[in-house]
């Protein structure tokens, strides 16, 4: 239930401003002592959302990431990657 | 006796106190929530009572109910940093909260109950718009709207129906509100999002559709035609329309007073009265 991880930390990005701007700083530090996979690492730090989508992070939970510019997103960027996706089932 | 005497549907897109402080007392945002107030106002409410889709901020993976009810004197929020709207602090009504918490698991709904609590968005955007001084007390009633599986329209709407007895049984003389907070078609930071943006519309033609059922009174149709199929093909949150549904149910609803659509965004403003 790793995923579980990825969508708490990226909640924590709205509560924990301390957190936000260290992630903003400089994410692979931030996210070191983070309980998530190798895998989970290197697509956050990559900003890969789509690669995140598929392991099943939520959308809206990910929407934190380019709202406060984090890990080299942005809207649009969010928004060109996240469109090469499928939705997800309900 | 309480009895319930209108209800409206809105949506509570976060941006909108923003927009709204940006643009202007004119601009279309702000003239379909200034005439849902003066509705409001009319009914001359002595409780709001509404369905909502929280956003993972008051409740979370770690406990995620299908339906919840607040039960507190007050509550506080947005708690997701709603740009150009202060911290409110909203009263309740935990009387009447806590006999229709009572009713719901009576009648097999078993909504779980939060005593302390705070809102996002989904709340507080309507509020912020129909009921800036907060005068009102509100009982917000969650139902589980974005994360899959979600619960069916029919058994919203039979909740709803619950929530009306319940309500109808209490023996205080109140003038109850009930609400539903959402969008009927949206894409949140999903993959059918408009590039730029962190929502879209995959499906205007629901929304259409969705609207002239309301003007119709024809809620039958429409909650047979809300599916999870269909919920999928409309969005990420289209889920946010049982929120609609269950504030229907505690109508009994025929047509609607009015219903607004406002397409660029997926979502309507009507009233019931």
């Amino acid at each position: 239930m790793s995923v579980y991880n990825v969508n708490y930390l990226l909640r924590e990005l709205l509560r924990d401003h301390a957190f936000r701007a260290a992630m903003k700083k400089n994410p692979a530090e931030a996210l070191k002592n983070c309980d998530i996979t190798d895998e989970e690492r290197k697509l956050l730090l990559a900003g890969d959302v789509g690669g995140l989508h598929r392991l099943g992070v939520n959308d809206f939970l990910m929407g934190y990431l380019p709202r406060f510019e984090i890990c080299g997103l942005n809207p649009k960027i969010y928004g060109e990657r996240i469109s090469k996706e499928a939705p997800r089932a309900k | 006796m309480a009895e319930i005497v209108g209800a409206l549907g809105v949506p509570h897109t976060p941006f909108f106190p923003f927009f709204v402080e940006r643009d202007g007392p004119d601009c279309e945002t702000a003239r379909y929530f200034a005439a849902l107030r003066a509705e409001l106002e009319a009914l001359k409410p002595d409780v709001l009572l509404m369905f909502d889709t929280d956003h993972l901020n008051t409740f979370f993976f770690d406990n995620l109910p299908i339906f919840a009810i607040g039960v507190t004197d007050s509550f506080t929020g947005a708690c997701d940093e709603v740009r150009a709207t202060p911290i409110y602090t909203i009263k309740s009504h935990p009387a009447l909260a806590a006999h229709v918490h009572g009713a719901c698991v009576a009648a097999g709904y078993d909504p779980a109950v939060s005593q302390n609590f705070a809102v996002d968005h989904s709340v507080i955007v309507p509020l912020h718009f129909l009921t800036p001084q907060m005068q009102f007390p509100v009982i917000p009633f969650w139902i589980s709207g974005h994360v899959p599986p979600l619960p069916s329209a029919r058994r919203c709407y039979e909740l709803g129906r619950a929530v009306r007895r319940a309500i109808e049984s209490f023996p205080e003389s109140l003038r109850v509100v009930t609400m539903g907070s959402g969008s009927i078609s949206l894409e949140v930071w999903g993959p059918r999002l408009k590039i730029g943006f962190g929502d879209g519309v995959p499906d205007p033609d629901w929304v259409t559709r969705v609207c002239g059922l309301l003007e119709k009174g024809d809620i039958e149709t429409l909650i047979k035609e809300s599916t999870p199929e269909k919920f999928q093909a409309t969005g990420n949150v289209a889920g946010e329309l049982l929120n609609w549904i269950a504030m229907l149910g505690t109508i009994d609803a025929g047509p609607a007073k009015s219903v607004q659509p406002q397409m660029p965004n997926g979502h309507a403003y009507a009233v019931w009265s």
